[in-house]
């Protein structure tokens, strides 16, 4: 009960964190834009566009409205969950639908990518403990220098001349979505989760051979030991569980570099995630798509804060109780 | 230990079975969908990934145009020699200098099912010449004072004074001139035309996710007969060097552009053609002629000549083009002879004898505006660095984006900016809008009444030798007195894969227009 009640607290102030947050960032997202060089009529209407149509484009989308009355209508609205529709990289579409569309492309890529250096490390890091001193713990302590070393766009070229052009096996662009077919998806994918997977599964494996080594050597693990446990038994129960608490808090952290993250890597491979539609977005002085994004990118690094926090506090048994 | 190493050796093993698994259960779908689609012409549109709208009334980006090319037919168009030739209108005529008659063809029908008429042609142009269309090319058609149906195939424009470029703009380019179906556009409204258009050519909205891709289906009824290939998927793909692995691993048949910097890779390949030709474009550096210190001719002139323009077409664009004297590219030369001036030829001496005429002194600061991709950044970074060099300025280069950067232009607020623009068809469009003193792209604040009577010659002037003549004289007088500086001309480029063919390829970087005679195989 006391957990579930902390919890609650938690999450509710969470909440108002991200509200307070929400509504800082968009006010100086929205007025840094305004600030900013840039013309969003010359973006929608090319630099031919006459007077007029400047004009036409301008009252349309109202920006010949004072700054903080553009501000102030924007929010009114947005608090009533209507983020109106792009104005330059996909005219009159609503912008909720394009993050709709958007949004599950960077979440699959990102949390396959997840998968894949979770998967890597937890194995990588393993190894190279239980090899401490080895040549296995020298590979895979080389790895992780040269997965954190690589420039992620780089590393996408590497394996698009690798595997789609010389060896043909993965296609060399494309991408077709999770709502179209998974498996596709899940094949298309996995060259962008692979090159944006690498520099996570370097940061994971030194986190975890790091806390799994020091942990290795604590008193509790010794005493587990003097009990005549089996070494696989007490490496799960009381090496690995307890090494799992800052490796879990660093995978959080780098959850969040995952939706600005895979920017580059959707350009390359062609994903359509919300990072390259923001990008796209400031080129071309989208205001209310750069709002909207701007508003997806804080509440998606707090929701996984603080499902971090949660795991964390289930695997600290100090928590629990 | 030997326990848990064994545990650990076979966990691995599993976990990296699984992977690989993952990653190939999709491939049979992938390949399996991909045939299951065929035939299909896979044509990316590389480059960018923006497309607003596809009513040519309202459409202003080049990726607009290439599907609206293929989506849509004007009354005239350019063949494969770039000579003007029929579409809409089986003939045409020049009644007198101000009167242009259309007979249009009989039996052509919409993709809808309607039939095509002179109403239609005529809907068509009063609706870009109507303020509330907003289009950005009414200004091209602002000249037409009066359209009039005669009979029931034929329509004449007549315009205030002789006007030689409404021709031109009457071609299927990026010229807003295309005809809708007034029935369509009518019924469905403006918003909704403009995601599913209804033309006369042989290709119309299947699918369109913005910034993603575009599939066309075929219109079997097209007076110009029914596609080859009948399904066209246009993946829009942000950077052209990914559209070039796209065509290296097969994903795409066809690329609307291609990297500079691999031409000459590509063209070692077997299964790849390159499609090139010189372009109908411009680059060059644009100069605030109101501002220090390019408000000074003898100093706009001296750094002209502290520059080789063909060390730029070989750092730049990889020698994929040409160095021109002008801002016209070589096709609208008289007698494909380039101008001859000394104010554009690299002569250090010169340059700095002229440069000691100006008020400024070596050491002198300025800013060019940089922008875009690499190609676009190094224009500006070689250009400082030439200069500087002949002439001991120290001029330096701000980097930016276009868009920032051309605002800040339009307000008159920068030294200098690189430039460049592409897909024009007429000179007025590179001349007249560049240097006339009300032109669009005039973002020099340079103004010369000499310069506009000898624009509205060219306007005037209906013979299209005479009509060269003219311009050269023009671009003889802008390098005089030199509001902007010259660079060169690219080519264009498309990739396609060899087993395709029947993509004829025009100098304004055209698309959509040759999808129906492309075949695979």
């Amino acid at each position: 009960m006391a957990f579930a009640g902390g919890m609650i607290r938690r999450l509710t102030n969470r909440l108002g964190g991200v509200f307070v947050l929400a509504l800082l960032g968009s006010a100086a997202v929205f007025f840094a834009m305004r600030m900013g060089a840039g013309d969003p009529a010359i973006a929608a209407l090319g630099d031919f566009a006459t007077p007029e149509a400047i004009a036409v484009f301008r009252t349309k989308w109202g920006l010949d409205q004072a700054v903080i009355l553009q501000y102030w209508k924007w929010l009114l609205n947005a608090l009533q969950g209507d983020f109106g529709a792009s104005m330059t990289v996909a005219a009159n579409v609503p912008i909720a639908k394009l993050i709709a569309s958007r949004l599950p492309n960077t979440m699959f890529i990102g949390l396959y990518a997840l998968t894949i250096a979770v998967l890597i490390s937890l194995s990588a890091g393993t190894l190279s403990v239980l090899r401490h001193g080895k040549f296995a713990d020298t590979v895979a302590t080389s790895f992780a220098v040269l997965g954190i070393s690589m420039p992620d766009f780089w590393l996408s070229y590497v394996l698009i001349y690798i595997f789609a052009l010389g060896l043909g096996i993965f296609p060399s662009y494309g991408f077709v979505t999770p709502a179209e077919s998974f498996s596709a998806a899940l094949y298309s994918g996995l060259l962008p989760a692979l090159a944006v997977a690498a520099p996570m599964a370097a940061a994971f494996t030194r986190i975890l051979r790091t806390a799994l080594l020091e942990t290795l050597h604590r008193e509790h693990v010794r005493v587990a030991r003097s009990f005549g446990f089996r070494e696989a038994f007490i490496f799960i129960h009381y090496v690995m569980r307890n090494a799992l608490i800052p490796y879990v808090t660093v995978v959080g952290l780098q959850i969040r570099y995952i939706l600005g993250g895979t920017v580059v890597v959707e350009r390359i491979f062609g994903v359509p995630g919300i990072g390259a539609l923001m990008v796209d977005a400031a080129f071309a002085r989208d205001y209310p798509v750069v709002q909207a994004c701007a508003l997806t990118f804080p509440i998606g690094v707090l929701s996984v804060n603080f499902i971090v926090d949660l795991i964390c506090a289930a695997l600290n048994p100090r928590e629990t109780t | 230990m030997a326990d848990t190493k064994g545990i650990n050796r076979r966990q691995t093993l599993k976990l990296g079975a699984g992977a690989l698994g993952l990653g190939t259960i999709g491939a049979p779908y992938w390949q399996g969908t991909a045939q299951a689609q065929a035939p299909t012409l896979r044509a990316a549109i590389t480059g960018f990934n923006v497309i607003n709208t596809l009513d040519p009334a309202k459409a202003s980006l080049i990726p607009e145009f290439y599907i609206i090319y293929g989506v849509f037919n004007s009354l005239l168009k350019f063949n494969a020699k770039m000579e003007i030739a029929p579409d809409l209108a089986e003939s045409f005529s020049i009644v007198d200098p101000k009167t242009l008659e259309f007979k249009l063809r009989k039996g052509v029908k919409f993709q809808d099912g309607s039939d095509f008429s002179a109403d239609d042609v005529k809907f068509s142009i009063e609706r870009v010449l109507d303020e509330k269309t907003a289009s950005p090319n009414r200004g091209k058609l602002q000249s037409i004072t009066n359209i009039t149906i005669v009979g029931s195939d034929t329509i004449r424009l007549e315009t205030k004074a002789p006007f030689a470029p409404l021709l031109n703009y009457m071609t299927n380019t990026r010229t807003a001139t295309q005809i809708v179906s007034r029935n369509a556009l009518k019924t469905m409204g403006d918003e909704a035309f403009g995601k599913n258009p209804v033309g006369t050519g042989r290709y119309r909205i299947k699918d369109w996710k913005s910034g993603e891709m575009i599939e066309l289906t075929g219109f079997a009824g097209a007076f110009e007969g029914a596609p080859k290939i009948m399904n066209v998927r246009c993946p829009m793909i942000a950077e052209e060097s990914s559209g070039m692995t796209a065509i290296l691993g097969n994903q795409v048949d066809l690329t609307s552009t291609a990297p500079f910097a691999d031409i000459p890779t590509l063209e070692q390949k077997q299964d790849i053609r390159v499609i090139k030709q010189a372009g109908l474009n411009t680059r060059y550096i644009a100069l605030n002629n109101k501002k220090a210190p390019f408000d000074d001719v003898h100093f706009r002139r001296a750094v002209s000549m502290a520059f080789d323009r063909n060390v730029l077409v070989k750092a730049v664009i990889f020698g994929e083009g040409i160095a021109t004297p002008g801002i016209l590219p070589p096709s609208m030369w008289p007698d494909n002879k380039p101008a001859v001036s000394d104010w554009v030829q690299f002569n250090p001496e010169r340059s700095r004898a002229e440069f000691a005429k100006s008020k400024y002194k070596p050491g002198q600061e300025g800013t060019i505006l940089i922008w875009g991709s690499n190609w676009w950044r190094r224009i500006g970074e070689i250009f400082v660095g030439q200069v500087n060099q002949v002439l001991g300025t120290k001029l330096s280069v701000q980097a930016s984006d276009f868009n920032a950067g051309y605002a800040r232009a339009k307000a008159g607020d920068y030294d200098a900016m690189v430039m460049g623009w592409l897909g024009f068809v007429d000179p007025d469009e590179f001349m007249g809008e560049m240097v006339g003193s009300k032109g669009f792209r005039n973002i020099h604040s340079y103004a010369s009444e000499k310069m506009d009577a000898l624009l509205e010659k060219g306007r005037m002037e209906l013979d299209p030798m005479k009509r060269k003549l003219v311009y050269r004289e023009a671009e003889l007088l802008m390098l005089d007195d030199m509001p902007l500086l010259p660079c060169f001309t690219s080519n264009v480029h498309n990739l396609m894969r060899s087993n395709a063919s029947g993509f004829t390829q025009l100098p304004y970087s055209n698309f959509a227009d040759q999808f129906g005679t492309v075949q695979i195989g």
